[in-house]
């Protein structure tokens, strides 16, 4: 019997897509192809930035979402929605879209066959490979992509509406799709912090390589780490072959995320600070990002997560409770679930590693972590049977707790955690995002693109 | 029923001391923090919610991120009324066009505290360079 993993998992789909043109000089040659000119812009709701499609690119061309290439074509997206699948068979959660509304569609002019030049900060970027142009009811495809109780009776509990941030980013999506592989002919580069965090796949993979790790644990976050996160991530690893895992990665979902989340400098820097002082060895840790505006689509989101981290190298994934949730929506339990039986009503009959076409990456589910007064530590519940005494952590609870100037005691932040928070909150004037910070940093983004000269376009 | 929790720092600890609220302070994680928990009736949660923007209720069924504001009051209410019954709760929603004016200001800016940081910042420097 083997019991030693002796290699990382496949990239989902067999082959790590990688649609990054790196010679500038091939990169204006294409651009020189194409029949117009797009401004990238973002997706907008009541004037607010939820989405910007330009993440999505880049987590598609730098290979976090492979298999997929591109902008999906209609029977592809038909496919996906019916049984979140391609049109080759592998499994994928969300419809990826290039959306545009019907006024820029008749000012471009442009038609299956054409090369569309993708512009961003003024800069180009990408080009785009019309296969199809076809139109959408958004508000059909944010329905059809969460679900619907009556459809979904499994794990959908309330019908979405626009109090839930992914339901209002597919509503809101221009209803032009214009379907086609993706290229980024101009790479960008991450802006500080988040540069020392990009470890697109085949980067992350050299990554382990090099550390000798074999055996790889996730972290999906979107948070400022408390230390019963620390408790479930470094008890998670405890899963491994011979041996508790190799490496422990947290992955760290940047993007427009909701009013009072913290901002994702702050969550990225206070994961890295874990490690940096001393917390959980740097050696077994490491803090990565991926490039994405999460519709917190809870069973949905976390087969995403799944396909990130397996492509990445990924080889154990731990869910939660409430996995990338938000509001009453799904069964608190519903990603988990789906990690252990599958969810039919969304075309998985059986565990996303279980079906044809599947994922390789093992799931680690796990409970809930607490601290007890009366173990005097944070526990794991399963172990733990002082019910009547029991704290559960509340993220909601902590930043209600910043919120009022409370110094958060070390039994649920790490003092170097809590300072890195205020790091932010200095440089932004606020702990969490709002109004200001969002459309601040949606001007900015996450990247800077160097300039390219390219042909005039009308 | 829902609960709010009223964080007590020092000077709120002071401020009902001597009173019949201090026998009902909860230690929270082992003693760590200190609050005063109030029990909340469902339309009580529904008009908190509905009223005021990012008010939640989290899985502990804690209503949470609502605005300093609103706790502050909360606070004042319990404080002058010696309760943490709910017609405390009462009393501050029958305040809430004020408290939802100072909420929007607070939505801009909140004082960053005062705290020295360079421990984080030394330790980000040693990894970095």
């Amino acid at each position: 019997m083997e019991v030693k993993m002796k290699s990382l998992p496949p990239p989902h789909g067999g082959n790590l897509v990688d649609r990054v043109v790196r010679d500038p000089e091939r990169g204006k040659k294409l651009a020189a192809g194409c029949s117009a000119v797009y401004d990238i812009k973002p997706t907008l709701y009541k004037e607010m930035p939820v989405r910007n499609v330009y993440r999505e690119i880049m987590s598609i061309c730098y290979g976090f979402f492979s298999p997929v290439e591109g902008s999906m074509t209609q029977a592809e997206l038909e496919s996906l929605l019916e049984k979140r699948r391609l049109l080759s068979g592998w499994i994928f959660p969300y419809p990826m879209l290039f959306d545009i509304s019907k006024e820029d569609y008749k000012k471009l002019g442009v038609s299956e066959g054409d090369r569309l030049l993708l512009r961003l900060k003024g800069q180009p970027f990408a080009v785009l490979d019309i296969e199809e142009v076809y139109e959408i009811n958004p508000g059909e495809v944010a329905t059809r992509t969460f679900g619907t109780p009556e459809a979904n009776p499994e794990v959908v509990k309330v019908p979405f509406d626009f109090k839930h941030p992914g339901f209002t980013i597919y509503s809101s999506f221009n209803p032009i799709i214009l379907a086609g592989k993706y290229r980024i002919i101009n790479e960008p580069r991450l802006r500080k912090p988040f540069d020392r965090f990009w470890f697109p796949p085949a980067k992350s993979r050299e990554e382990f390589k090099k550390r000798g790790w074999t055996t790889v644990i996730a972290h999906q976050t979107r948070n400022v780490p408390h230390t019963g996160h620390e408790a479930l991530l470094r008890n998670a690893a405890f899963i491994g072959d011979i041996k508790p895992c190799d490496g422990i990665v947290v992955n760290c979902i940047v993007g427009a995320k909701r009013i009072g989340d913290y901002p994702d400098e702050a969550i990225v820097e206070a994961h890295e600070m874990v490690n940096l002082a001393g917390y959980v060895n740097p050696k077994r840790h490491l803090v990565t990002i991926c490039l994405w505006d999460m519709r917190y689509g809870n069973p949905i989101e976390s087969l995403l997560h799944g396909i990130i981290r397996q492509n990445m190298g990924i080889s154990f994934h731990m869910f939660g409770r409430d996995h990338a949730a938000l509001g009453p929506y799904y069964d608190m339990y519903a990603a988990q679930i789906l990690w252990e039986k599958g969810i039919p009503s969304f075309g998985l009959e059986a565990p996303p590693y279980a079906v044809e076409y599947g994922l390789h990456m093992r799931p680690q589910n796990m409970a809930e972590f607490w601290y007890c007064p009366h173990c005097a530590e944070v526990t794991y519940s399963e172990n733990c049977t002082h019910k009547d005494e029991l704290q559960r952590y509340s993220g909601s609870f902590i930043r209600s707790l910043l919120a009022e100037g409370v110094f958060p005691p070390p039994v649920i932040m790490r003092r170097e955690v809590y300072q890195v928070v205020v790091k932010w909150w200095k440089e932004f004037g606020y702990p969490f995002n709002n109004k200001r910070y969002l459309i601040e940093r949606e001007k900015e983004l996450e990247v800077d693109l160097p300039p390219m000269e390219i042909p005039k376009f009308k | 029923m829902n609960y709010l929790a009223v964080l007590l720092d020092t000077k709120r600890l002071s401020d009902i001391k001597g009173s019949p609220l201090e026998g009902k302070v909860t230690d929270m994680f082992g003693g760590a923090i200190k609050a005063l928990v109030m029990e909340v009736s469902d339309d009580q949660t529904s008009k908190i919610i509905d009223n005021l923007p990012g008010a939640r209720l989290d899985a502990r069924f804690f209503i949470e991120e609502v605005p300093i504001a609103f706790k502050r009051a909360l606070f004042e209410k319990i404080k002058t009324m010696k309760s943490i019954g709910p017609e405390v709760i009462d009393a501050v929603l029958a305040d809430l066009p004020r408290i939802k004016e100072l909420a929007a200001k607070e939505s801009e800016s909140l004082p960053v505290p005062d705290i020295d940081i360079s421990e984080a910042l030394e330790l980000q420097k040693k990894a970095t360079s």
